[in-house]
């Protein structure tokens, strides 16, 4: 039965070729855009963890929402210990959130400065690689500021140009601190990514009398650690819900717009592959079909002399099986070259027009998208076409099953 | 070789009919045909075209299902097998030969006339014991690897025959086997057939209204418009036989 059907398949080279091109073809460009979306999603994740400051975050209660400057985070040192000790915590990035006017003597713009150890940060996120003059936060000033290109040619400033933060104190008083432009880092991105500016951690405490305070703790989780996993194990340990409480988020719910975007990206992904598996179902089953209407007295021969109708399906089957599993390492092979050009080039999204552009707040200006093979998502793609390539094959299996033998031997071609 | 008479049939159809409809207008193919044939008959169903016999043939083979009557090849009856049983009982008990289009064009003479013995489960080895006498005899013996389209259609016809008796079924039916070939094809086919039907107690039973059939079998039944209007045995020429 196998042979009969393997040589079946080769009755007709140029249909065979065509058919089996089109699953070769769809299954690969399949596998190209599961890479695809899985390294692309995958970088939109770290670079929205970047963006909101580590997988979790802690605040006080309130202060994601608000951003208001009195709702700090009162005992931060005693925080971070009881927070080192909680499973799953790698890393504790203590942050100082200002949200200020940043004035110099040819103008004003708003800010968001963020008070960071730049040791710690680096942790996350190496900012100073996007440094395109000056320092980042050196040691020549003793309140540096790195400031976006695009708040730098708003203020017309240079290096070691003054500028004068104003902004409020957790007391609720507005105060005003001098900075020295230290560096200054390409903005990339329009929009709020494009405001942000760095400042030392004591810098920014001094600039709005902190004190001991701060406004963040960005945490980095443990290999093996989700940050739902990690922010449940800090909710049953540090204080939460009451006067004095905490707010623990994790990056999707500090970003939930994002969350979104990437499911409902995955979500149009997932429909886009089904109507093309559709239109390669149809198409399949079409071509096996005609192939079965051309043999109708071969199917009546093989009736007459034995063969039940049963096997008679099975061999239409069989003939769909050997096609599709052929198709499928055909598309895999052709997968698996595109996988590691893709990997290797990678696609600048900065070079494809989107050096300006941001979803949900995070830039993808410095984003090039590669391919990232996931051995169980390409397995399963596989299976589910050789699925799809035997339902396309049980409408012509039927048919040839239902011929009457009588009739059949009657058809001529 | 001894050679006796069988006396019970083989084949036993009781008041047969089959009715169809061709559009709008009822078909009657077979108006109640009651017919025996005994084992190792070389018999012939004649009649011009339309009269029922390839309809009668295909009965007998369960190719198609009476709409009145019975059939009974040996003990059992075989009037409204389904599909499944129908085809297990061919490949057990019958064997076909037909006009044209008798073999799989993707596989070799050889393969094609082991498929049926493949079916039925026989070993290489027995496959190749039954098969290799059958071509020696059939004079394909050198045509074993060659694929349909490389052979005459007399060629095709002999691959036919071995594949028809290979699994010694109890009864070959060949429907119009010669109307596709030369005089002098068919007469070398219908020779080798006599000879299969001497030697080896081959049961044959043809429909055809070709004279070179006609005039080799032993019994001749004409059907016209559905009906048997004449059954002529000829017992001096040839006897039914049975090979013990």
């Amino acid at each position: 039965m196998l042979k009969l059907a393997w040589r079946n398949l080769w009755r007709n080279y140029t249909r065979t070729f065509i058919i089996g091109s089109a699953i070769a073809f769809s299954y690969a460009m399949m596998l190209v855009s599961l890479g695809i979306n899985s390294d692309s999603h995958g970088k939109l994740r770290d670079a929205a963890e970047v963006a909101a400051g580590g997988n979790v975050l802690i605040h006080s209660e309130g202060f994601w929402e608000s951003q208001a400057s009195d709702l700090v985070l009162q005992n931060p040192t005693e925080l971070i210990d009881q927070a080192r000790a909680i499973p799953g915590v790698a890393e504790l990035i203590p942050r100082i959130l200002i949200n200020g006017l940043v004035s110099s003597s040819r103008g004003n713009e708003p800010a968001h400065i963020r008070g960071i150890l730049p040791d710690k940060e680096r942790l996350l996120s190496d900012v100073s690689t996007n440094l395109i003059a000056g320092e980042f936060l050196g040691d020549t000033y003793p309140s540096p500021i790195v400031l976006s290109q695009n708040l730098v040619e708003k203020l017309k400033i240079e290096l070691g140009d003054k500028v004068v933060l104003t902004a409020s104190t957790p007391d609720g008083e507005v105060t005003r601190a001098l900075f020295h432009l230290d560096g200054i880092i390409k903005s990339g991105v329009a929009g709020e990514a494009g405001s942000i500016a760095y400042t030392t951690l004591a810098a920014a405490s001094a600039a709005v009398q902190m004190q001991d305070r701060i406004s963040q703790i960005g945490v980095l989780a443990a290999p093996g650690f989700t940050p739902e996993m990690l922010a449940k194990n800090l909710k049953q340990t540090l204080p939460t819900g009451t006067s004095d409480a905490l707010e623990i988020l994790t990056w999707e719910q500090a970003i939930p717009e994002m969350k979104g975007l990437l499911e409902f990206d995955q979500a149009f992904g997932y429909i886009y592959l089904f109507v093309i598996f559709v239109i390669v179902l149809l198409a399949i089953a079409n071509t096996f079909l005609m192939a079965v209407m051309e043999r109708v007295r071969e199917y009546g021969l093989l009736d007459a002399i034995g063969l039940t109708p049963g096997r008679i399906g099975q061999l239409v089957v069989w003939e769909a099986a050997l096609l599709g599993a052929m198709a499928i390492v055909v598309g895999f092979v052709v997968a698996l070259i595109l996988h590691l050009i893709i990997a290797h080039v990678g696609i600048d999204l900065a070079s494809l027009g989107a050096d300006d552009v941001e979803m949900a707040g995070v830039g993808l200006s410095d984003m090039v998208i590669r391919s990232r093979f996931e051995a169980d998502r390409w397995f399963f793609g596989g299976a589910c076409v050789f699925v799809i390539v035997m339902i396309s094959a049980l409408y012509p299996a039927l048919r040839a099953m239902r011929l009457a033998p009588a009739q059949a031997m009657r058809f001529y071609e | 070789m001894t050679i006796e008479k069988a006396d019970k049939p083989l084949i036993r159809v009781r008041g047969v009919r089959r009715t169809y409809m061709q559009g709008t207008v009822e078909v009657h193919a077979l108006r109640g045909v009651d017919l025996d044939i005994y084992p190792g008959e070389f018999s012939a169903l004649a009649g011009p075209s339309g009269s029922g016999k390839t309809t009668l043939l295909n009965m007998i083979g369960c190719l198609d299902e009476p709409s009145a009557g019975q059939i009974f090849i040996g003990p059992d009856e075989v009037t409204h097998l389904n599909r499944t049983a129908g085809a297990e009982y061919r490949l057990k008990h019958v064997g076909f030969i037909f006009q044209a289009y008798n073999l799989i064009p993707v596989l070799t003479a050889w393969e094609n006339a082991e498929f049926v013995l493949l079916l039925q489960g026989v070993g290489e080895a027995e496959r190749r014991r039954i098969l290799d006498p059958l071509f020696e005899r059939v004079g394909l013996a050198d045509y074993k690897h060659r694929k349909p389209h490389e052979m005459s259609g007399g060629q095709q016809q002999r691959v036919a025959i071995v594949r028809a008796i290979a699994p010694s079924p109890r009864v070959v039916l060949a429907d119009e086997p010669t109307a596709n070939l030369d005089s002098a094809t068919s007469t070398s086919l219908l020779d080798l057939m006599v000879e299969l039907n001497r030697e080896q107690g081959v049961t044959f039973l043809f429909s055809s209204h070709d004279a070179l059939v006609l005039e080799r079998a032993s019994r001749i039944v004409s059907l016209d418009s559905g009906l048997i209007v004449n059954d002529t045995a000829h017992p001096n020429i040839r006897q039914p036989e049975t090979v013990p």
